[in-house]
């Protein structure tokens, strides 16, 4: 090989491996928008797109699995934790979480209400993009996918009084135990149904012809499924057995009245 | 030194070391955070000692080419620069826009885009210093008439840094459209053009340092660059994966990083080659340490690590963990950090006055040893982590919080090994600041009298 035939080795395959890139530009781009789905781009998910930049959320947090590794992953937020929990969350993150406790701490990003909806809105349509299925399974904040892993410490204190981070903490200590056969992941069915989405699930079904409880609305039909689980039974051939939950009875009186409001709050942000 | 404006090169290093000291320090502050609680989260949070930390790191590099540039192509064109007060003013304007972009992030202003986060004003004079500086260099080469291969490649790959810099001033109101061009920025930058400013670096070392013939090594040089776009323009696909664009990415993400190690490993032989023939004969044998270990580091860090997550099976469980930061910090000191050092190990001798047996002392080769011991160590660290992080949080589905606690003994090892690399940074900035401009009679007057030229 001369000097002449490496140039031309080199400058062909940089001129030809440089124009198939292009083109693959232009074809992605063509079907990015029905990935994307680039039609729910509303005003509120640009400005709040524009909010997760300023506030600089990519050099602490994940989306996508990009940026950096010190917060967890946020693609699949929305989703798993619901607006309501994040709306309040963003208010005021210490209210749910302690620096001693869980060693670090979101600093509190002083958002207004009309940039937490925003950035919600984003994080939203974030969470619908078609990525090959990543995370292949879900990224949990805290707690554990897997009833009775060990996830090390004592059994979760809530960081204030706020009843969604009292409920919160609850849903994972022992006695109620509910962690051990709920998953607050989408899909993560273990003994009982994930409760992913319950706040949303609670109104359909609390309207559905087949219910045959008494609640009226959503907070109402969480409550009375814990109290009373035969009440209405969710489908699916694993949850119950001959007319009969399999969830436990008994919480009515194991646990105090303020401890179910929390429980019900909680439950309730999973939208 | 051959010519009187290779001066020009000094300041340029000066400010580039600075910098590196001070990226030590938010590195070392960015771990610390951690291991938390956390002091400090109201007045600097992570998220912006992090920021500083790689912004830093892109700034100092960058300043270390531009000085390596000053200083190489005089001499491979056989003439004085075009302009020494336009590339002091460059300089300038540079030291501004990035202490600017700092202080700034200081005061959360920023773009908040990963690794581009310059605000605005400070992209254009950034876009500006980098016109100033490749006018100027081109200008010198079109008055010699005289253009070497080497320098040719050097210079083509600032150009092309310059040309790809631009998708970082597009905003995209998509955000997967967003993460889709930053990448041309940063994966084309570290993974192309930066590798083809290693190669010419590298090769204008190896002549210098080998005495290897030039025709020979100017033709190896094509095929490692030709090598390096093959592997790194669609490479770029393994930044592709999971961010909702069409599945053939996936493929060709696979395929091609599996092919970006051949470059670093060509790049390794050919260090090797030159240096077995000569016999590590050159009296500056500290730029030859920097000069090799650039080479095998690199083709470690940036090669084999990197291979180590690229495939689509295996990122899918490691994507956005620890795992990236294993890659990232040795690619990085491999390739860019080490053929820096090892163009101001080179240069040094010549900058201070004096010839190169005066330039080897104990607290250079510390430094050179403690970088490497401290960056290995560090490397391990992250991988340690890493591997724990993807099978407790991923494959377990353990939660994140609790999953950081359970590995951080590592942080713990990051923040020792890392320890060890800052000593061998500050040594390094020692031996420069201090160490060497003694070692032999300094001339008299700075800049050092003109030499005759030929």
């Amino acid at each position: 090989m001369t000097k002449r035939q490496t140039r031309i080795f080199f400058l062909g395959s940089t001129a030809l491996f440089s124009l198939i890139f292009l083109a693959l530009t232009v074809d992605t781009h063509q079907r990015i928008r029905t990935l994307t789905h680039s039609g729910e781009i509303t005003p509120a998910v640009i400005a709040g797109k524009h909010v997760w930049h300023r506030k600089n959320c990519i050099n602490c947090h994940t989306l996508l699995g990009e940026g950096a590794y010190y917060a967890p992953d946020l693609t699949k937020i929305a989703e798993q934790r619901g607006a309501p929990y994040l709306r309040s969350f963003l208010t005021d993150p210490s209210k749910f979480y302690n620096e001693t406790r869980d060693r670090r701490l979101m600093p509190n990003l002083h958002l207004t209400p009309g940039e937490i909806d925003e950035v919600i809105a984003f994080l939203s349509w974030v969470g619908k993009i078609d990525n090959q299925g990543w995370p292949p399974r879900p990224i949990l904040v805290s707690g554990a996918a897997i009833p009775g892993s060990d996830v090390g410490g004592a059994a979760p204190q809530a960081a204030s009084d706020d009843p969604v981070a009292v409920g919160q903490a609850l849903f994972r200590q022992t006695p109620p135990g509910c962690f051990a056969c709920h998953s607050t992941a989408a899909g993560v069915n273990m003994v009982g149904p994930s409760l992913s989405g319950i706040a949303a699930t609670a109104a359909a079904r609390v309207t559905a012809a087949d219910y045959t409880g008494k609640a009226t609305d959503a907070a109402g039909y969480i409550r009375e499924s814990i109290l009373l689980p035969n009440a209405s039974l969710a489908p699916g051939a694993n949850y119950s057995a001959n007319g009969v939950s399999l969830m436990p009875p008994g919480f009515e009186q194991s646990l105090q009245p303020a401890q179910l409001d929390a429980l019900v709050a909680y439950l309730m942000t999973l939208k | 030194m051959r010519y009187r404006t290779q001066a020009v090169a000094y300041p340029y290093f000066v400010v580039a070391l600075l910098l590196y000291g001070l990226q030590m320090v938010f590195g070392i502050l960015s771990i610390t955070k951690y291991l938390g609680p956390d002091p400090l989260m109201g007045l600097l949070p992570f998220d912006i000692s992090k920021e500083i930390h790689t912004n830093v790191l892109i700034v100092w590099v960058l300043t270390g080419f531009m000085g390596a540039t000053y200083w190489l192509v005089p001499e491979e064109s056989r003439t004085e620069l075009h302009s020494v007060r336009l590339a002091y003013l460059q300089l300038g304007l540079w030291t501004i826009a990035g202490v600017t972009a700092v202080v700034s992030y200081l005061f959360h202003w920023t773009e908040g885009n990963k690794l581009l986060e310059q605000p605005q004003p400070v992209k254009f004079a950034i876009v500006i210093v980098m016109l100033m500086f490749l006018y100027n260099v081109g200008m010198t080469i079109w008055k010699a008439r005289r253009l070497t291969t080497t320098e040719g490649v050097l210079v083509a790959g600032l150009a092309l840094a310059a040309l790809l810099y631009l998708p970082a001033l597009l905003t995209f109101d998509n955000y997967t459209l967003s993460i889709y061009y930053r990448w041309w920025t940063v994966h084309l930058w570290v993974e192309g053009v930066w590798e083809m400013i290693q190669g010419g670096l590298l090769a204008y070392l190896l002549i210098r340092l080998s005495g290897a013939d030039r025709e020979v090594m100017e033709k190896w040089l094509y095929v490692i660059v030709g090598l390096t776009f093959i592997a790194g323009i669609l490479g770029t696909a393994h930044h592709y994966f999971w961010i909702g664009v069409p599945s053939y990415w996936l493929f060709i993400g696979g395929f091609f990083s599996a092919l970006e190690p051949l470059a670093f490993l060509g790049m390794a032989i050919y260090a090797y080659t030159a240096m077995r023939r000569s016999g590590l004969a050159h009296p500056n044998r500290l730029a030859l340490h920097w000069t090799i270990g650039s080479a095998i580091f690199s083709a470690l860090g940036a090669g084999i690590l990197g291979l180590a997550h690229t495939w689509p099976s295996v990122n899918k469980w490691t994507h956005g963990t620890m795992i990236t930061a294993m890659h990232g910090h040795m690619a990085f000191f491999g390739a860019y950090v080490m053929i820096v050092l090892a163009m101001i190990t080179y240069a040094a001798p010549g900058l201070f006055g004096h010839d190169q047996e005066s330039t080897e002392s104990p607290a250079g080769v510390w430094a050179f040893w403690l970088q490497m011991a401290g960056m290995f160590g560090m490397t391990m660290a992250f991988a340690a982590a890493g591997i724990g992080q993807t099978y407790l949080e991923r494959i377990l589905g353990l939660g994140y919080l609790e999953t950081q606690h359970k590995i951080q003994v590592h942080f713990l090892m990051v923040l020792g090994t890392g320890t060890l690399f800052t000593l061998g940074v500050a040594l390094y900035l020692y031996d420069f600041f201090f160490l060497a401009p003694k070692r032999r009679p300094a001339p008299a007057a700075w800049p050092p009298a003109p030499e005759a030229q030929g």
